[in-house]
């Protein structure tokens, strides 16, 4: 039985958010980066956030995934409200329960690919073994178990980013986050990055992208746009079918 | 255990990534705990030696001297030989106070000239007894007109078996060298000197009963002794006393000295070495702690964003503080055992500064072992404190984004530094905006003059040779070696200072490449920013120059001898001044590389 206000865990939204507000500043350098928003991620959705810069789309992700805290407002994460969790608690629930992935990749420099990508499933407490066999999975799924050896230093933008989305997905989270994944790459690696959003969306992950890229967010299910801290539309898309993105390799090509 | 792999495995990654500075760490921490084991454990250290060559020589618990002759002193000694409590003695015999010349040889410390000291002459049969049975270390043990001399003796007039020595106008064979504990060691083999008074600076050597007999008969001063072996050695001092007690009315004055006398008399050669390393170690430990702090800093930005990326991939604060203390925790840790080795590899040669005593030097005892790995643990600790706290306290997106350290507007002297020349007025601005920085510098250049005051006063103190009559022909061995330590720790002292004004130059040059970029696009010159680079280390250094020669005039104060020489003021303040130019030298090499970097390659990059 659903407690009336609680998001059902299982049926549910896998990220929902109610009357979020986050004021940056004090005084007369008050800014209302997030400005009283309402959304609700279903399960399995490809979410692109659009905006000017500096329309609070970022702020949105980091309060979302408990990087932030609002200074008004819920949110709640796989049925649980996180706005009110310790640091500690916050830190626990971002292992299992969420993926990031950032626009300048924030890969730990000293550690190889697949050492990266362990690093959360080691947090999580897992064996070594096991972080080992997740880390080989997920570098072959983005494409660069020749690479696992190989420190960040060694490898592309579009390399780095692509471990950066196998470090996301180490802990099978039910939400990932990507903010401007694609910011920092050129239009090849782009692709390639587009491509494993593809094959994650058709997995059945749930995705939200905050994107400049119109190219990326035309491969969402739904795009949401910000202005000034408040979303001023909230549209259905066709979604990344096949025929979408190899429409866009076609018109890159 | 995913934990424990991962904290290891970030350790083990950042060290291999920062192999400088994790060097720079273990070395700073390795020299501070090898200075404070080795002057913990200089006591021990003589002890251990002394009970060694006691137990070599059956050294006696109890030796009774008296200056006087007659009835009375004869009387006295038969007592003590009598006493129930003794089970065992040597002796009577006869000690003359006498004057020694050598031939002079290469291996003496004057040349092939003679050297002449001051010389007790203990007259022994040719068979030892069971008690004070001197070890022969080479040649043969007393024979007629051959002598032996006390091994500590031997080394410092720089002579062996076969060379010639001449005591009280005679010429003697030196037969063999020996050692014993019934004497302290050299140069306090005297105990009593001529007449009962006391004495300093003297060796001791060996003739038969009737050569010490013949050299008597040449009116020199002569002491009566009795080598005495207790049923219960440990109760020696309460037999002195008893003793001195119920002789207080005796015409025959006698000095009783126990092992336990001796022992502390060995001690007294070290009694300046144990406070140079102490003193030393602790301000060592505090500039490694400098070092550690200024690297840190360096390193601020980097770890901030560190701590942040694992912060959003689902890393607690405590395990980001447990990554951090733990490698510096291990480091310090290594660092430390490091300086437990050299410690234990440098006693015996510290320990022993004469050669009158055999055996080895224990290394640190548990006491020294424990303090040191405090004084380790102390500098892990404090040196990750705040960057470990920051790491903890800073938000996730804001650790993620971290920039180079804002430093606070300071209106007022952003105000009153436009009134200097453009060196002056960036060297002050980053100065005052750095304070943390600021104070790591001054506290470094305190450091250096508080050990320079030392050293100058360490220089100044009045110092008898050892040879006769106070003549230098004999090194003062114990003003040697303090002066050797304080040496040795002076120069660790100013090569952490240096290491750690160049760090703060370059963390500083690195953390403003922006701003003295920007600087130079308006209009500063490289040699300009340069010199401000260099104007903001030497800024703090002045006061901390000038705080080094009261703080250094305190240390000598209250660690030195009550009757302390102080330099002259104007060395002292020589010696601040030195320091203050060396570190102006010193901080513009690395200024001159950061002010050289391309203006928009600094640009970019603080953009990027």
């Amino acid at each position: 039985m659903n407690v009336p206000g609680v998001p059902d865990p299982v049926a549910g939204p896998v990220a929902e958010i109610r009357g979020l507000v986050k004021v940056h500043g004090q005084g007369q350098g008050r800014v209302r980066a997030v400005d009283e928003v309402d959304l609700e991620v279903p399960r399995g959705q490809t979410l692109a956030v659009m905006g000017p810069s500096g329309c609070g789309k970022s702020t949105l992700l980091h309060l979302l995934g408990g990087l932030e805290r609002p200074t008004r407002g819920e949110v709640w994460l796989a049925g649980r409200r996180v706005d009110t969790l310790s640091e500690r608690a916050l830190a626990r629930l971002r292992r299992r329960s969420v993926g990031f992935v950032f626009q300048a990749f924030h890969l730990v420099e000293e550690l190889t690919a697949a050492e990266n990508v362990e690093l959360p499933v080691l947090l999580a407490g897992r064996s070594r073994r096991e972080a080992r066999r997740r880390a080989s999975l997920l570098l072959e799924r983005v494409g660069l178990a020749a690479r696992a050896r190989h420190l960040p230093s060694r490898l592309s933008g579009g390399q780095r980013q692509r471990v950066a989305i196998a470090r996301a997905l180490a802990n099978e989270p039910p939400i990932v986050l990507a903010d401007e994944p694609t910011g920092n790459l050129d239009t090849a690696a782009t692709l390639d990055v587009l491509r494993i959003f593809e094959d994650l969306r058709t997995a059945g992950q749930t995705l939200v992208i905050v994107t400049h890229d119109e190219r990326v967010a035309a491969t969402a299910d739904r795009l949401v746009s910000m202005r000034d801290g408040m979303f001023v539309d909230d549209t259905r898309l066709a979604g990344s079918s096949p025929r979408g993105l190899d429409g866009l390799i076609e018109w890159e090509g | 255990m995913g934990s424990l792999v991962l904290v290891v495995r970030l350790v083990l990654a950042d060290v291999r990534r920062h192999r400088a500075q994790a060097a720079m760490l273990l070395l700073a921490v390795a020299v501070a705990t090898a200075t404070m084991a080795l002057g913990l454990s200089l006591r021990g250290a003589s002890e251990a030696l002394y009970e060694q060559t006691r137990a070599a020589t059956a050294g006696p618990d109890v030796v009774a001297l008296s200056g006087d002759t007659g009835p009375a002193v004869t009387s006295a000694l038969a007592s003590l030989a009598d006493d129930p409590k003794v089970i065992a003695h040597h002796g009577p015999y006869r000690i003359v106070y006498a004057d020694l010349t050598t031939r002079g040889s290469d291996r003496s410390p004057a040349g092939p000239a003679p050297v002449s000291s001051g010389v007790v002459v203990q007259g022994f049969a040719e068979t030892p007894g069971t008690v004070n049975r001197p070890l022969v270390t080479s040649g043969r043990w007393v024979r007629p007109g051959g002598a032996v001399v006390e091994r500590g003796f031997a080394t410092a007039l720089g002579i062996g078996v076969g060379d010639h020595v001449t005591i009280a106008g005679r010429s003697y064979p030196v037969v063999g060298i020996a050692v014993t504990a019934a004497t302290s060691i050299y140069p306090w083999a005297a105990q009593i000197g001529p007449y009962g008074g006391p004495s300093d600076s003297s060796g001791l050597v060996w003739l038969t009963r009737s050569d010490a007999r013949t050299l008597a008969g040449r009116d020199l001063p002569v002491t009566t002794a009795i080598d005495l072996k207790l049923r219960d050695p440990v109760a020696a001092e309460a037999f002195a006393e008893t003793f001195e007690e119920a002789h207080h009315d005796s015409t025959a004055r006698m000095n009783l000295h126990t092992w336990q006398f001796i022992a502390r008399q060995d001690a007294v050669i070290l009694s300046n070495s144990q406070p140079i390393l102490v003193v030393g170690s602790w301000l060592l430990g505090l500039l490694a702690v400098t070092g550690a702090a200024a690297l840190a800093a360096g390193r601020a930005v980097e770890q901030t964003r560190r701590a942040g990326l694992l912060k959003a991939v689902g890393a607690t604060p405590g395990l980001i503080a447990a990554v951090l203390l733990t490698e510096h925790l291990a480091l310090a840790l290594i660092g430390d055992a490091l300086g437990l080795v050299i410690a234990r590899l440098t006693v015996p040669g510290i320990a022993g500064p004469t050669a009158s005593r055999i055996g080895d030097a224990a290394g640190p005892g548990g006491a020294a072992v424990a303090t040191a790995t405090v004084l380790a643990v102390a500098v892990a600790v404090l040196s990750t404190l705040r960057p470990t706290l920051r790491a903890v306290r800073t938000a996730t997106v804001t650790a993620l984004a971290a920039a180079a350290h804002q430093p606070r507007h300071r209106p007022l002297l952003t105000a009153l530094s436009a009134l200097l020349p453009t060196p002056l007025l960036l060297g002050l601005r980053l100065t005052a905006r750095r304070p943390g920085r600021a104070v790591l510098q001054a506290w470094s250049t305190a450091t250096t003059v508080i050990a320079i005051v030392a050293l100058l006063t360490l220089d100044s103190q009045a110092e008898r040779g050892y040879g006769l009559n106070g003549s230098s022909a004999l090194p003062n061995l114990r003003g040697e070696l303090d002066r050797r330590l304080m040496l040795a720790v002076v120069v660790l002292l100013i090569a952490l200072a240096v290491v750690n004004t160049l760090t703060l130059t370059w963390t500083t040059a690195m953390e403003t490449r922006a701003s003295m970029a920007v600087a130079r696009t308006l209009g500063a010159t490289p040699g300009q920013i340069s010199a401000g680079l260099s104007a903001a280390q030497v800024l703090p250094a002045l006061p901390g120059a000038l705080a080094g020669v009261p703080l250094g005039i305190g240390v000598c104060g209250v660690f030195g001898a009550r009757n302390v020489i102080m330099p002259p003021v104007s060395w002292m303040l020589a010696a601040a001044l030195v320091t203050l130019l060396v570190t102006a030298a010193l901080t513009a090499l690395p200024a001159r590389m950061a002010a050289r970097r391309p203006v928009a390659r600094a640009l970019s990059a603080e953009s990027a």
